[in-house]
């Protein structure tokens, strides 16, 4: 053993100090390994070892990138976004309530009492969070689903998980899915530490199943002093702080606001004369999803379709501290607003916001302190409008008794001044339409002006000063109004001017631009608030007015007969509508000036011309080569040419116009060069990866979208804007909805979130709604045709009859009574148009009623989108129709029963018909004797007894019946009670309604009379032909011809006596014995013969076993005598 | 005019504007109810080839109800979904198919089925654009908003003139879910010059005298001019003699302008010179390229209703100084989708171009889209 280890010795290893190894590693040691990538540094291990192997692997991270891609949408979060909406949902007793306190008290420091309705805090310098708690109402829990930026979903750890969890993950994923984040709570009811765990673990992994793998969950261990402890609430509000979202189609398409406040202005004294008046209500709260438009219709969630009679903004009620100074040592920083919880009740009572209500219904007592802020504040609110609007509305009284004037008119007056046309105007206004109207014909009638002059240029040199001059006349009537507003209102008004100055001079800076052609097209619009304005005002007259957007505040004689001319105009898409100018002449010399640089063969501005690009070219090839020769540093691409290019600059700069650009083309060129260089000279840059730029363009596409979306409005004023893009997210707007039905107001609950939600172009209109549909996996039920189903789609929860159906291979809708089980089948229903793939969800019953919701299990019936929209329907059903032969000639058939009248087989005349058997024909003409009666052809003789069919299809009508859900409207006790129509199954059980079933249908016992066939009677001519053994035999025919004797009739019975039984008894007896033997003897002779067979192959076996094994010896023999012989040879 | 609005129907005055406002409320659904059309004209109510447009609506939709007082002066219009498919429409013979085409070329991308319209009529009028420039100005725009061009075409069978007409045109559009925001404000030099002349039922000379006098215009600022002549003979000639030029100057940004001038209506007594159509022709082509913009002056309305209809993002087009037609469009769309455009008038930066070449005002139209979606559009 030892000498053997000795010998297992091995040889240690020597490095080799000389020869080309060592070399080698010298001189890789050499470099600094440090910096190096691992892929520089051992370059072998990185090299392509198996082709397959390589493209396995790059296939994998395409696959990995690919799956992460997602579309890439346009970001429309605007910079100063609304709140975000957390909602809190959960079975009752579950702590949600406890939440949102801890929650409000670890964000604003501040104990809130009573929550009721939505609660807006403002969480960072650029967040604000909207609270609100969700009830336990299936209708409040499809609303807050609608809205919810992240939802807070609360599970009672020591029940687990309940139904109303479950359903409301379903009412999420059908409505775009928000955050979800779950959260334990009364975990300190569970004792035992291991149940504990165990609970934890299995509930994480259903939350996981059911929301995605690793969702957060959170752990609220315990309650101490009716609080959770803090630092978990402090874990879960920084998570919440930090929530990232991903827009949701749905809510990206369509504005909506989450009311956070409900004011009623309708007149006190109307109510008291009619408490069941109509009210007109203002909703408040926070523009979300996309710019909401002026005039677009809305849905409120629970009452119906409204239209907006009056939208405008208002300052924050809750505004991001970082957004302005306080200006007041008084104004608090206002971190926290609900109105309906009544939080800083008081304050908020002396709040700007509530000074909009002057007049409806409180404050007629104010202190003075609360006047002066009230006047500073409606400042401040009214110079969010234009000031130049305000500027054209201020008019003054020049004697008293006189006209107003405003600043227009002195301005057209100095237009008509210019023009020589000193036509003394009686009406000031008419001289104000004069020039619009000179505006509106966009100066197509040239007969003022000269004829070199462009017809359509109406803004060329001689208006020109025109214009100025009236807009000096502007600022100065401008400074004159402002002083007659200063002596009214003396302090506030200073302030207010230094504030506007500014603004008013950048307004006017662009409103030369730009506001001219506005005004050209859309008239005198009015502009952001200034609407509201005007109502008040009229309110104030008692007048009931509705602003039209187009209404003039004069309205002459003069417009009017100009209207009436161009009232039956015949319509011409032209430039030169229908009189046709003479066109300046384009070939003269002096007018090919204009247009020569139009074409590929004029000038063109520096940064296009080809030969100043291909100088600039060489200048800089040259540059570059210089620079190249001294100092560009390879590895990094960086250039250190600083100093030569201002050279350059300056050098150009001094040559010609336009040389900016050429210089900026210069350092574009440079930049690209350097770009390009730095990725051909990467070497880690030449590694094969997939061509993503298509996903990359897209990317970029949407990035510039949404900066330009973002960018392009930014130096609009404030209401200007408002009317271009609409009230963008994040603004606090107030909606005025007049005819709101009186019970919203009295049944008023603020638990009930008011989902207020914008419906695009023709959302508002009802047709029928062609959708995809799968029943509920959980719910008990399948669901039947026509049984009325509460939808809810889009913003909408309605009641409404569907109609299943199953879209057959040719596209036929084929009607189906009930919706079949783990399938999609198609639904049809009268409702509101609402665009293709929105999802929805089904109802049977939206009734809170314990006992029903015990006996639903889970209330969801069924879920699905929207496939298409059309205004009519083609359902069709499956109907036999069933005749009966009358008479029957060869392939001919007269067929009665299938069809009333001529003028029904007229109809199908050339259908295909068919028998039971299969026989096919055609239906031809109708006969006049039985009523009803037709013609058919078949393909073959039919038979009497054969039922004719014929396959039609029958349509279905959609029963046109549509009931939006108006929980909102019910009374507080009866909101979660909404009852619809009934099921016919529901009346009758109340009713205690039986039908008689239909005799028809019963199951009764088949009486089958027993078949009588007639005698089989052979031709005799075919008789003939058959063989003998198939001739019927048993009529024998004799040659007299009369019917033989019937032998077996003439026997005798035979009857034995005693012995004679006995006898054949014991005869019998004898022949079974002797069959027996026979039998025994037979079986024994088998078994012998086998024993026999068995024994002669043993000895056969034993013979060629000898025979083999002899073979074998001589073959080995032969062999050994062969090899013996072979080295002989 | 602006409109009234009358349960939730709105409510004009007139017979102008009636092709804009049906098309406005056939895209946007609302109603829209037309009062005292030429209620003091000699024959009043509507005329002939607004009832076809009526019809040819109906045809394009399902579900439209169009009510006609008993005097023809007033008319009540709800729309119903736009459905599309082949649809057949002999045009009244008083307006060219130009009316009837712009119509089905602003509806069609927002049909159920891909549109494919056989219209016969009056290819070339004096009061409508002809199916040349549409095919050739206006085709182009829709495609910067669909952007693939699945089947978008315009194929002339046989071209008609006044008063009798005998012309076919076939209009395929696809149909997308909803258009593209566009951005596009530089439009520009012209490179080339196109032009096809047709000659009907008149002497082949005719048409190569238009020829040379369009070309003697336009050879003065463009070497590249390249016209056509369509000499169409028999059933092809449609119903009344007449000749006409359509010339078409394509920028190296792929912007169309068209212009157009016709012989005189036969029978009406007027004549005028081959050589007079082609030069008005073209010194109508010279004003079009002078005013500029990325569209053609005929073309504006459509742009302007495409990028109103666009996704909720920010369209941007310069184009030329409005007409009065695109004005009126910019009203309606306002009454219809509440949609505004923001309009400036761009200035050159350099003052002294001023004197010597001005260019016309262009005005740049911003809008942010509606977010219009194909409601008709089936999905599986």
């Amino acid at each position: 053993m030892a000498d053997e280890s000795a010998f297992d010795k091995k040889k240690s290893h020597r490095a080799k100090h000389a020869g080309r190894k060592a070399e080698k590693k010298k001189k890789k040691n050499q470099l600094d390994q440090s910096n190096l990538s691992a892929r520089q540094r051992n370059p072998k291990a990185f090299a392509i070892q198996s082709a397959v192997r390589a493209e396995r692997q790059f296939r994998r991270k395409e696959d990995i990138i690919a799956k992460k891609q997602h579309i890439p949408q346009v970001d429309k979060t605007p910079l100063e976004p609304p709140p975000i909406v957390v909602a809190v949902v959960g079975p009752p007793r579950v702590g949600k309530t406890t939440v949102i306190n801890n929650l409000i008290k670890s964000f604003v420091k501040t104990n809130v009492t009573s929550i009721n309705g939505p609660v807006t805090i403002v969480t960072s310098k650029k967040r604000r969070l909207t609270l609100i708690e969700c009830n336990n109402d299936v209708n409040s829990m499809i609303d807050i689903a609608k809205c919810a930026d992240l939802v807070l979903l609360l599970c009672d750890a020591s029940f687990g998980f309940e139904m109303e969890i479950f359903e409301f993950l379903n009412i999420c994923q059908v409505h775009g899915m928000p955050k979800i984040m779950g959260v334990l709570t009364h975990l300190d009811m569970i004792k035992n530490a291991k149940t504990l765990k165990t609970t934890k673990k299995t509930l994480k992994h259903r939350f996981w199943t059911e929301v995605y793998a690793g969702a957060k969950l959170f752990y609220l261990s315990g309650i101490v002093h009716g609080e959770y402890l803090r630092n978990e609430v402090k874990n879960l509000s920084r998570f919440i702080s930090v929530m990232k979202f991903r827009p949701l189609s749905w809510r990206m398409t369509h504005s909506y606001v989450l009311g956070d406040r409900m004011e009623d202005v309708t007149n006190q004294e109307a109510i008291r004369k009619d408490p069941k008046i109509s009210r007109d209500v203002v909703l408040y709260g926070y523009v979300r999803g996309v710019p909401l438009m002026k005039d677009s219709a809305v849905h409120i969630a629970g009452i119906g379709d409204m239209k907006i009679s009056e939208l405008s903004h208002l300052p924050d009620p809750c505004p991001l501290p970082s957004k302005e100074k306080k200006r007041h040592l008084m104004e608090r920083e206002r971190q926290i607003y609900a109105p309906f919880s009544g939080v800083g009740g008081i304050v908020y009572d002396k709040d700007a916001v509530y000074i909009e209500l002057k007049g409806s219904h409180s404050h007629k007592k104010e202190d003075e302190e609360t006047n002066e802020k009230k006047e500073l504040l409606k400042n401040v609110v009214e110079t969010t409008e234009t000031v130049d609007e305000q500027m054209q509305e201020s008019g003054f009284k020049l004697f008293s008794g006189g006209a107003v004037i405003y600043p227009d008119m002195i301005k057209d007056d100095e237009y008509l001044q210019h023009n020589n046309k000193a036509q003394q105007s009686s009406d000031d206004s008419d001289s104000e339409e004069e020039d619009n109207d000179s505006d509106n014909d966009s100066g197509i009638d040239q007969s003022e002006k000269d004829s070199t002059k462009v017809p359509w240029d109406n803004d060329s040199a001689s208006e020109k000063g025109d214009n100025s001059a009236s807009e000096k006349e502007d600022n100065e009537d401008e400074n004159k109004s402002s002083d007659d507003e200063s002596e009214v209102v003396d302090f506030s008004s200073k302030w207010k001017d230094k504030l506007s100055e500014k603004a008013t001079e950048a307004y006017f800076e662009r409103q030369k631009t730009s506001k001219n052609i506005m005004r050209l097209v859309y008239g005198e619009f009015e502009i952001g608030n200034k609407n509201k304005d005007k109502i008040e005002d009229s309110d104030e007259s008692d007048e009931e007015e509705i602003g039209g957007l187009f209404k003039r505040v004069t309205d002459t004689q003069k417009k009017k007969h100009k209207e009436k001319e161009t009232l039956d105009v015949d319509e011409c898409s032209f430039f030169y509508s229908l009189n046709k100018p003479t066109i300046r002449d384009w070939t003269s010399e002096a007018n090919k000036q204009f247009l020569i640089n139009s074409f590929v063969t004029g000038k063109r501005s520096a940064d296009e011309d080809a030969s100043e690009l291909l100088k600039l070219d060489d200048a800089s090839d040259g540059e570059d080569e210089e620079m190249f020769g001294d100092f560009e540093d390879l590895e990094t691409g960086e250039k250190h040419a600083a100093e030569d290019k201002n050279n350059a600059k300056e050098e150009t700069g001094n040559k010609r116009k336009g040389e900016m650009t050429k210089a900026e083309i210069l350092e574009k060129k440079k930049k690209l060069k350097a770009k390009f260089d730095s990725e051909y000279d990467n070497p880690d840059e030449h590694r094969i990866t997939g061509d993503h730029s298509y996903y990359e363009n897209l990317k970029a596409e949407a990035l510039k979208q949404s900066e330009l979306n973002k960018s392009v409005f930014d130096n609009l004023d404030n209401g200007m804007r408002i009317e271009v893009e609409g009230f963008r997210p994040g603004l606090y707007v107030r909606m005025l909805f007049k005819n709101m039905p009186a019970e919203f107001v009295t049944n008023f609950e603020a638990s009930y979130p008011i989902l207020i939600g914008s419906l695009n172009m023709a959302e508002q209109n009802i047709g029928y709604v062609s959708c995809k549909v799968k029943k509920h996996r959980w719910y008990k039920k399948i669901l039947k045709t026509n049984d009325p189903l509460i939808i809810s789609l889009g913003w909408r929860r309605f009641q409404t009859l569907p109609i299943y159906s199953k879209i057959e291979d040719d596209l036929k809708c084929r009607y189906l009574k009930y919706t079949p089980e783990h399938v999609t089948c198609n639904m049809h229903f009268y409702g509101p148009i609402t665009p293709q793939n929105s999802g929805f969800l089904a109802l049977q019953t939206v009734t809170n009623d314990p006992n029903d919701i015990k006996q639903l299990g889970f209330r969801i019936a069924a879920t699905g989108s929207v496939n298409e929209i059309n205004k009519s329907t083609q359902i069709v059903k499956k109907l036999k129709l069933v005749g009966t032969p009358i008479k029957i000639y060869k392939k001919t058939a007269f067929i009665k029963d299938m069809f009333n009248s001529t003028l029904e087989v007229a109809k199908f005349e050339g259908a295909r018909i068919k028998t039971v058997s299969g026989i096919r024909g055609q239906i031809k003409k109708a006969i006049n004797k039985p009523e009803g009666g037709f013609r058919a052809t078949f393909e073959d003789k039919i038979k009497m007894s054969d039922l004719v069919f014929c396959r039609t299809w029958f349509k279905v009508d959609v029963t046109r019946f549509y009931a939006p859900v108006v929980n909102l409207l019910m009374p507080v006790e009866t909101k979660n009670a909404w009852q619809g129509m009934k099921t016919k199954g529901q009346l009758k059980r109340e009713r205690n309604i039986k039908y008689d079933a239909n005799n028809d249908s019963m199951y009764t016992d088949i009486q089958r009379q027993p078949a009588v066939f007639k005698p089989l009677v052979i031709p005799k001519a075919l008789q003939k032909g058959l063989p003998y053994r198939f001739k019927p035999k048993s009529k024998i025919t004799t040659l007299s011809g009369e019917a033989p004797k019937d032998t077996s009739k003439d026997r005798v019975a035979v009857v034995k006596s005693p012995y004679e039984q006995k006898v054949t008894s014991v005869m019998k007896m004898l022949k079974t014995n002797f069959e027996t033997k026979k039998e025994v003897q037979k079986q024994a002779t088998k078994e012998r013969l086998k024993a026999h067979k068995r024994q002669m192959d043993a000895i056969e076996w034993r013979k060629l076993k000898r025979q083999k094994e002899l073979k074998k010896k001589i073959c080995r023999t032969l062999s050994k005598m062969g090899n013996k012989k072979k080295p002989q040879m | 005019m602006p409109a009234t609005v009358q349960n939730d129907a709105l409510v004009y005055k007139g017979s102008n504007f009636l092709r804009q406002r049906l098309l406005l409320s056939t895209l946007s659904g609302r109603s829209v109810k037309i009062e005292e059309i030429r209620s003091t004209h000699n024959d009043p109510g509507l005329r002939e080839y607004e009832v076809s447009l009526i019809r040819l609506l109906d045809k394009v939709t399902n579900g439209t109800r169009v009510e006609l007082s008993e005097t023809g002066t007033s008319l009540f219009y709800q729309p119903g979904i736009l459905i599309g498919g082949q649809v057949t429409h002999s045009c009244s013979t008083q307006r060219g198919i130009g009316y009837y085409l712009e119509i089905l070329l602003a509806l069609g991308p927002f049909c159920k089925e891909p549109l494919n319209a056989v219209l016969q009529g009056v290819t070339h009028h004096d009061l409508d654009v002809s199916v040349d420039k549409v095919k050739t100005a206006a085709l182009p725009v829709l495609l910067k908003f669909i952007l693939v061009d699945d089947g978008l075409e315009l194929k002339v069978v046989r071209r008609g003139a006044p008063p009798l007409g005998g012309g076919e045109v076939v209009f395929r559009c696809p149909v997308r879910r909803h258009l593209r925001p566009l951005q596009w404000s530089s439009w520009g030099l012209v490179k080339r010059i196109r032009g096809i002349v047709y000659a009907l039922r008149v002497s082949p000379t005719m048409a190569n005298r238009v020829v040379e006098a369009a070309k003697g215009v336009m050879l003065k600022f463009l070497p590249d001019v390249y016209i056509n002549t369509d000499q169409c003979r028999g059933p092809n000639a449609g119903k009344s003699p007449g000749f006409g030029v359509s010339l078409v100057a394509e920028t190296n940004e792929k912007t169309f302008y068209c212009s157009e001038a016709k012989s005189p209506e036969a029978g009406s007594g007027e004549s005028a010179l081959p050589e007079d159509i082609g030069r008005e022709c073209a010194q109508r082509l010279l004003d079009e390229i002078y005013r500029g913009g990325c569209v053609d002056s005929g073309c504006q309305w459509l742009l302007a209703l495409w990028m109103a209809l666009g996704q909720k993002d920010v369209s941007e087009c310069v184009v030329g100084p409005l007409s009065d037609y695109t004005i009126g469009f910019l009203q309606h769309l306002k009454e219809f989708f509440g949609v505004m455009f923001k309009l400036e008038v761009l200035r050159t930066d350099d003052d002294d171009s001023d004197d010597e070449a001005a260019p016309a005002q262009r005005v740049k139209m911003t809008c942010v889209g509606i977010g219009y979606v194909n409601m008709s559009k089936r999905t599986m």
